[in-house]
């Protein structure tokens, strides 16, 4: 009897395990319900896979981008503003993978473990989120790229705050064209925000680079003359150049954008220095501009020959850079070599720890980024036309890269050095034409935009 | 003869006290049932008089049960009592809520289970009564255990894949919930007697013929309870560490064996903790009780006004989940609490035992039932694999519920205040 009556601590212990269990079934509620509640199972918050009640989304002007009405999204009243911020914002479905509504659902729906997601359900109460991105600026950019693919992206180089990403091809979310539309040529690719999940061929805009590894790797460079002839010859094959440009120095060479000089100016620095350039200026690592990662760009020359290097010298070859990369290089230059990391969501009481963050990976020397920003404000003062951005005191380069078999892509990237206009823009219209003539009136219109938009 | 005075002493001490709690606790918990039925009456924006006068009646016959049973049949402490009557409110409501027919029908299984509860623990009283019966509810036992299977298997056919559910007429019976209470009984009652071996050998033989039923039946979650209930049985007799951990290894090889064999169960295992790896297919019930476990809060959504409802089971296996998102986590510990507080009251009762029997009977029927806790509440919430098995009390279905009732007969029977007439004279 006493022995059985001891033994009862086999109950005892059961009960201590019940009580475990408890508790590491409350821990996994308080670390994962965040997650588990923004499913798009959830029915409270979802309509067959649909976001339907979740917090509002501000423009950094407070202009409501989306907001929950009457039990479905609705999007702001102007076609373009709806058009034009979609990939930032995101769907309701969620297929836009790196959209504020996907990424920070769990923020837009409001949960926490005390409340759970009653106050939503209730109030709509504290599960707003403001973003940095500007309705005009990018309506204004939209609207500038006149149908054509591509992106357009600003932000803030002092700080990081990112005003406008606009991405074509787009839609209406408040009028979704059918699945079948979606699927045409027209929408090729419409899911993807093309400025963090796009990487084109750079052409003439990663001569910037080839300078930076020149002005690193060769001493003379400044006292430096190239002759072009319309042609580098390489001994395995020549360069082709967009004019016969003579005698020319780095600035010139820069400003007409001469493809002898800077073919011959990446053989002379070589595969490995100009590899090095590439990494030191972050293209090598993944950047994640508010939870979202930027596809990496691509930038490999080990098995190039000296004509292949040449190409990869002017931007084209294999080499594939993403927009958001490129902006934070124009980022760098204009900022004495520091890149801030872009970022598009507000920090608040929940969303903390956002934003003013340094790209580390970036690595421009102060005095390095002056001298290409010289080089840079020369080619607008000197070549493109201060008349092409009245006001704005432009720094700048154009790229058209050519695209086999189809259209070339049109690049503008650049910065105002007007220290009340801290902006950086890359435009990059996909198979859009040429840089000077297509790229360079949006980032005209964009920029005009910010200056009148953003205070 | 001092022992007894003492006893008698204390117990009039108690009484005195116990009067004011029992009323006290009754009121409160009649508020509860109050407070909680009260969306459930006005759903929709309409008064529905049916479930208002089913709780009334509910609350009447909580009332009427403990009055009359502590006036008229004179017991003194009613805990177990109470916190069954909490339990099953809860199912009711949660119940009512989701089809407000089925209430009654939960309603008339409490008052089964009651008599159930009643019946055996009169039955209990004597000892050797309790010996007398044992080698027929033994062979009764087994005879109505494979009788049931085989009728089941020849003439009703799989139920979400077990051999496991009677259809009589508008009911459905599932024969494993009253094995179950034989199974305490005979474990116990066997144990209390001298320890001869083929006393031993009967007992494990009746037990692994349970057990081989349940796994014919493929239900797996029951033949896990039972077989753990028959290590705690085993242990509070022998005391031998070594030889359940014997069982235990030869149980795992098994395991091991039927997992090999039986790809249903596989399948069941492949998707333990990846529940979230296809929350659409085979991860749809656990994911759902999840995420809308967590929507609640800490206070519910509300009784109505949850998503759980609509996934199937809901007022079975996955009750638990529905009371997180409708009644909130903090209710949900609660119960959780009351389920421990069981078996806490098991172990303090068996400590005072007048026999053994009270002592291992209390304590296997309490393991019972905080195990079947464990692999309800934990399978739901991917802790546990998911075995299907019923939250004790709260879980919509009669059989289980009459089981509930007659497991804590056996848990009050080691209570000395069980049964105050005899330490009166």
């Amino acid at each position: 009897m006493r022995n059985t009556t001891k033994r009862t601590y086999i109950i005892l212990f059961l009960i201590g395990a019940f009580f475990v269990g408890l508790g590491i079934m409350l821990y996994t509620f308080i670390a994962n319900g965040d997650t588990w509640v923004a499913n798009r199972g959830n029915s409270h918050l979802y309509e067959g896979g649909e976001l339907t009640v979740a917090g509002t989304i501000y423009d950094r002007d407070g202009e409501v981008l989306v907001s929950t009405e009457n039990g479905e999204r609705a999007y702001n009243e102007d076609s373009s503003v709806r058009k034009s911020t979609l990939h930032v914002v995101g769907d309701n479905a969620g297929y836009i993978a790196t959209g504020v509504q996907t990424l920070y659902r769990s923020n837009l729906v409001g949960y926490n473990f005390i409340d759970g997601i009653y106050k939503t359900l209730t109030s709509d109460e504290g599960c707003d989120i403001r973003l940095t991105i500007d309705a005009d600026v990018s309506k204004a950019a939209y609207e500038a790229m006149n149908g054509k693919k591509g992106t357009v992206v600003v932000y803030n180089y002092k700080t990081g705050e990112t005003v406008c990403m606009v991405s074509a091809p787009t839609y209406d979310p408040k009028y979704k064209p059918s699945a079948e539309e979606l699927e045409s040529e027209k929408y090729n690719g419409v899911y993807l925000n093309r400025a963090i999940s796009g990487v084109f061929t750079p052409g003439s805009t990663f001569k910037i680079i080839t300078t930076i590894a020149a002005i690193e790797n060769l001493p003379d460079l400044y006292s430096k003359k190239f002759k072009c002839t319309g042609k580098y010859e390489t001994g395995v094959g020549e360069v082709i150049c967009n004019g016969v440009h003579g005698t020319v120095d780095i600035e010139k060479g820069l400003n007409v954008s001469c493809n002898c000089v800077f073919a011959q100016l990446a053989n002379e620095v070589g595969k490995n220095a100009l590899t090095q350039t590439v990494r030191d200026l972050g293209f090598a690592k993944n950047v994640t501009i508010s939870k979202a990662t930027a596809v990496r760009s691509t930038f490999d020359v080990s098995d190039s020959t000296a004509l292949d290097l040449g190409w990869a010298g002017i931007g084209q070859y294999t080499t594939l850079i993403n927009p958001c990369q490129m902006l934070m290089l124009m980022g760098a230059i204009a900022n004495d070599g520091i890149a801030m990391t872009p970022y598009v969501v507000e920090e608040s009481s929940e969303i903390v720890d956002a934003k003013n963050k340094t790209n580390t990976a970036v690595r421009l020397s102060a005095e390095t980024a002056d001298k290409v920003k010289k080089l840079m404000r020369s080619n607008v003062a000197n070549y493109y036309g201060d008349k092409k951005f009245p006001g704005l005191e432009m720094c700048g380069k154009t790229g058209t890269a050519e695209v086999e078999g189809a259209k070339s892509h049109a690049w503008f990237t650049g910065f105002s050095q007007r220290s009340d206009l801290p902006y950086a823009i890359v435009v990059c219209l996909e198979n859009g034409g040429w840089g000077y003539n297509d790229a360079i009136p949006v980032a005209n219109k964009t920029m005009q935009a910010v200056a009148s938009s953003i205070k | 003869m001092a022992g007894t005075n003492r006893i008698s002493t204390r117990e009039k001490m108690r009484r005195k006290y116990r009067y004011v709690d029992r009323s006290f606790i009754l009121f409160l918990l009649t508020l509860f049932q109050v407070v909680s039925f009260t969306p459930v009456i006005f759903a929709d924006g309409e008064i529905h008089f049916k479930v208002a006068f089913m709780l009334l009646g509910y609350i009447l016959f909580e009332w009427i049960y403990v009055t009359f049973m502590h006036n008229v049949v004179k017991k003194i402490n009613f805990e177990l009592e109470l916190i069954a009557f909490f339990l099953s409110g809860i199912g009711l409501c949660l119940t009512a809520s989701v089809n407000e027919d089925s209430m009654l029908k939960q309603m008339i299984t409490v008052l089964g289970g009651v008599i159930v509860y009643d019946i055996l623990l009169w039955y209990l009283k004597d000892v050797k009564r309790v010996m007398a019966i044992r080698p027929f509810l033994m062979a009764f036992t087994l005879i109505f255990f494979a009788g049931a299977f085989l009728y089941i298997y020849k003439f009703v056919g799989a139920i979400n894949g077990a051999y496991n559910w009677i259809r009589l007429g508008g009911i459905t019976v599932q024969p494993s919930e009253f094995v179950k209470i034989a199974f305490v009984f005979v474990g116990a009652a066997t144990l209390d007697k001298l320890l001869t071996s083929k006393n031993i050998y009967l007992y494990i033989g009746f037990a692994m013929g349970c057990i081989g039923i349940l796994f014919l039946m493929k239900d797996f979650g029951t033949a896990l309870i039972f077989f753990f209930t028959f290590i705690v049985i085993a242990f509070m007799r022998s005391g031998d560490v070594r030889s359940i951990i014997f069982i235990c290894v030869a149980a795992v090889i098994g395991a091991v064996l039927i997992l090999y064999f039986r790809p249903h169960v596989m399948a069941r295992f492949e998707n333990y903790r990846h529940v979230w790896d296809d929350p659409y297919g085979r991860g749809y019930q656990q994911t759902r009780v999840l995420m809308y476990a967590v929507s609640g809060g800490l206070q519910g959504l509300g009784v109505g006004n949850g998503k759980l409802r609509h996934v199937y089971a809901s007022t079975t296996d996955l009750v638990f989940g529905m009371i997180c998102e409708e009644m909130g986590i903090l209710i949900a510990v609660a119960i959780v609490v009351a389920f421990a507080f069981i078996a806490i009251y098991a172990v303090k009762s068996s400590k005072s035992a007048p026999s053994t029997f009270y002592s291992i009977s209390a304590c296997s029927a309490a393991a019972m039932i905080l195990f079947q806790t464990c692999l309800n509440i934990f399978g739901i919430t991917d802790l546990l694999p998911l075995t299907g098995v019923t939250l004790p009390f709260i879980s919509q279905g009669g059989s289980s519920m009459v089981c509930c009732w007659a497991l804590f007969a056996f848990i009050k029977a080691a209570d000395i205040r069980a049964y105050p007439k005899m330490y009166k004279t």
